[in-house]
């Protein structure tokens, strides 16, 4: 980890000046703050991240409001969705009970709620937080000292929930350059099954407005325990979103995961799995498609710290016009572990040449008995194909609209329930006519 | 119907046809044979405007010169080329395929656009005439298709589209003996007085089940021959050779 700069130690001490949390996940975060600071271009998982544009931003931040004003339940059905499960609102890191749809669509579902690390070691399920783990970095650990309470969603042992449980986290910054840092903690007990979306939107930011949002997804799929999570990142073109999704699977556990970005001015999601338990599964996909000028950012990484564990990453970009697209597929495989299966795919469709895709598989192999295949392409759009589709009568650009429809067509097939897959899929149809609308002619 | 007029066309300094005329009148069904590399499959690029040919002459349908339409436009037109290589397109539903193509050429005609229960009902119809499984409906276009479900696909898009003039790139490659009989058939049965046909084919067997009105044999980016259907047997028997000793390189 590089040094801190002064200006930027400055920036952290502004940032953390109002935040007054003494729990143990605080003052860790805290400490590694003082050591680390935050993270730089120079750092390799932070390589593809403009971290400068953020932490310019960052300079001029202030900490987000918490009041609900003129959010209404229309508005988050609009942005977000519904669902038809349980449903837990944020706004700005803060509940909206008006918004949520708790008690009477939780059947089955004690467990969920918001609240801080205390209720959750109140009720017995040992807290996300154990009290030794360190940040992965700056951002991480900013999360941990200034954000302040948790979505909980907590599936006893053996229980069995079908409706998807939607957390929705909604940014409003107002006439401010306002950071948040949502923190959702997501445990499935042994034997258990569940499905969790969680949404990340906000309000169309003012003149001066715009949001920055710091999340902190921690998730703990436990013994022969099965977890489908999906998130979702359609945020205000000027939201720049930092996110962190942490995963513990203990043996036999399956986790299917998928993210999609449509949004924001640069999201970089990253995604952290650690297989600790024997033939856990891990089954990662993904959708991104930057345009305009907007910046995604994916850096998966899934540790093999148990044998005959199987993970996969299937992560498809699209990027058109001056937008920009990575994925960094990290794969560690520890000493000592025997029969691992690790799969990654990247396919990329750039549609202009002013466009750019990085890929970059990042293998760290340290054992022998393993199954390791990667294979990433970029390519532009078929001609061939659209050839095909014009010859039939169909208008060029819709010919190429439904082409680069099809391109995403994997990774929205990951998602359910149909409402999910069918509103993602509107968005990333609207996304495909802007991007297609900005594809260049091959002379 | 098709008037084509001293079409040329050219790939870089390669030309390839080098100055073609044929007349095709309504309800004629005309065969094009001719040796490797003598243009046909560039013939029929060019009349569906395919990108990448240096193109000069006039190719006009019903008055209107093709070649200064974008291909969409052709096919509103009513010209329908059955690919020699149909293009594999995962992802993308059959089914939504054929709807889309035939509701935008619907569109550009001024016909009401059909629904998906009817397209349904349509597709099963004209599916059943070419013995297809209606399973291929649900499938992405040609992904995964054996050669002869590719062909059989394409005719399906014909039979569907109802175009003016149809344009067959060696439709007749690549089928075992029961494909040939089924896909060859279900051409015939769409000829009618209104709809023109150029089949382009190095062999006489698709033109034994669709009878052509005439045969023409295309050599160095010319027509220079044509005749009955005889012409094609003959064509058999005796090779290009003799029909084009003047010009063979």
């Amino acid at each position: 980890m590089s040094a801190v700069a002064t200006s930027d130690a400055d920036l952290v001490e502004r940032l953390i000046a109002g935040a007054t949390g003494t729990t143990p996940r605080a003052e860790r975060g805290r400490a590694w703050l003082a050591a680390n600071g935050l993270p730089t271009e120079r750092d390799e998982a932070w390589r593809y991240t403009p971290v400068r544009d953020i932490t310019a931003a960052l300079a001029t931040a202030v900490a987000a409001g918490t009041e609900a004003t003129g959010v209404t339940r229309d508005l988050v059905d609009e942005l977000a969705g519904d669902l038809g499960g349980p449903r837990l609102v944020l706004i700005n890191g803060a509940l909206a009970p008006e918004l949520s749809d708790l008690t009477d669509r939780g059947a089955g579902l004690a467990g969920l709620w918001v609240g801080g690390g205390d209720e959750l070691r109140a009720r017995g399920s040992g807290g996300p937080y154990t009290g030794t783990a360190e940040p992965a970095d700056g951002f991480q650990a900013l999360n941990w000292v200034a954000g302040v309470d948790a979505a909980v969603v907590l599936i006893e042992a053996g229980n069995a929930i079908d409706a998807p449980i939607h957390v929705v986290h909604l940014a409003t910054p107002g006439q401010m350059v306002a950071l948040s840092h949502p923190r959702t903690v997501i445990k499935v007990g042994a034997g258990g099954r569940a499905q969790v979306v969680e949404s990340f939107v906000g309000i169309d930011a003012t003149a001066d407005g715009r949001a920055i949002t710091n999340s902190s997804t921690r998730i703990v799929v436990d013994d022969d325990a099965e977890l489908t999570y999906q998130r979702v990142l359609n945020e205000p073109d000027t939201t720049l979103h930092i996110g962190r999704v942490g995963v513990v699977q203990r043996t036999r556990s399956q986790l299917h995961a998928t993210a999609v970005a449509t949004g924001g001015a640069v999201v970089r999601t990253a995604v952290h799995v650690n297989l600790t338990g024997e033939r856990a599964r891990a089954d990662l996909g993904g959708l991104y498609l930057p345009t305009g000028h907007q910046r995604h950012d994916n850096v998966i990484t899934v540790d093999h710290s148990a044998s005959y564990c199987e993970s996969n990453q299937n992560f498809t970009g699209i990027v058109g016009d001056h937008g920009r697209g990575s994925f960094s597929g990290h794969v560690i495989v520890r000493p000592g572990t025997v029969g691992t299966d690790a799969n990654q795919s990247n396919p990329n469709l750039v549609l202009a040449s002013t466009a750019q895709a990085d890929t970059r598989p990042w293998l760290e192999i340290f054992a022998d008995d393993v199954k390791c295949a990667h294979g990433a392409t970029v390519g532009r759009l078929d001609e061939e194909a659209a050839f095909y589709l014009r010859s039939r009568g169909i208008p060029a650009a819709q010919a190429r609209a439904m082409l680069v429809a099809a391109f995403a067509s994997t990774a929205l097939d990951r998602l359910s329930p149909d409402t999910l897959r069918e509103r993602v899929a509107s968005v990333v149809e609207v996304r495909t006519a802007d991007t297609t609308a900005n594809l260049e002619t091959p002379s | 119907m098709l008037s084509i007029r001293n079409l040329t066309a050219s790939v870089g300094d390669k030309q390839i046809l080098k100055g073609l005329d044929l007349e095709l009148p309504a309800g004629e069904v005309h065969a094009i044979m001719g040796p490797n590399g003598a243009g046909k499959s560039t013939l029929s690029n060019v009349l569906a405007g395919r990108d990448g040919y240096e193109v000069s002459g006039s190719a006009t349908l019903d008055g209107v010169d093709l070649l200064e339409l974008e291909p969409e436009q052709r096919a509103a037109k009513g010209l329908f080329l059955a690919f020699q290589y149909p293009v594999e397109i995962p992802g993308v539903g059959n089914m939504y395929f054929l709807r889309t193509a035939l509701n935008a050429v619907r569109r550009e005609r001024g016909e009401a656009e059909v629904s998906a229960v009817d397209f349904l009902k349509l597709a099963r119809e004209h599916m059943a005439r070419l013995e297809m499984d209606p399973a291929f409906l649900s499938r992405s276009v040609n992904e995964g298709f054996s050669g002869g479900e590719k062909k059989r696909n394409e005719i399906l898009q014909m039979s569907l589209l109802e175009p003016r003039l149809a344009v067959l790139d060696e439709t007749d490659s690549g089928l075992d003996i029961d494909a040939l009989r089924v896909v060859a058939t279900g051409v015939d049965g769409l000829r009618n007085p209104n709809r023109s046909m150029l089949i382009i084919t190095h062999y006489p067997r698709l033109l034994e089940y669709v009878k052509p009105d005439k045969v023409h044999v295309l050599t160095d980016g010319r027509i220079t021959r044509t005749g009955d259907h005889s012409l094609a047997h003959e064509l058999e028997e005796q090779g290009y050779t003799p029909a084009t000793a003047g010009t063979a390189s």
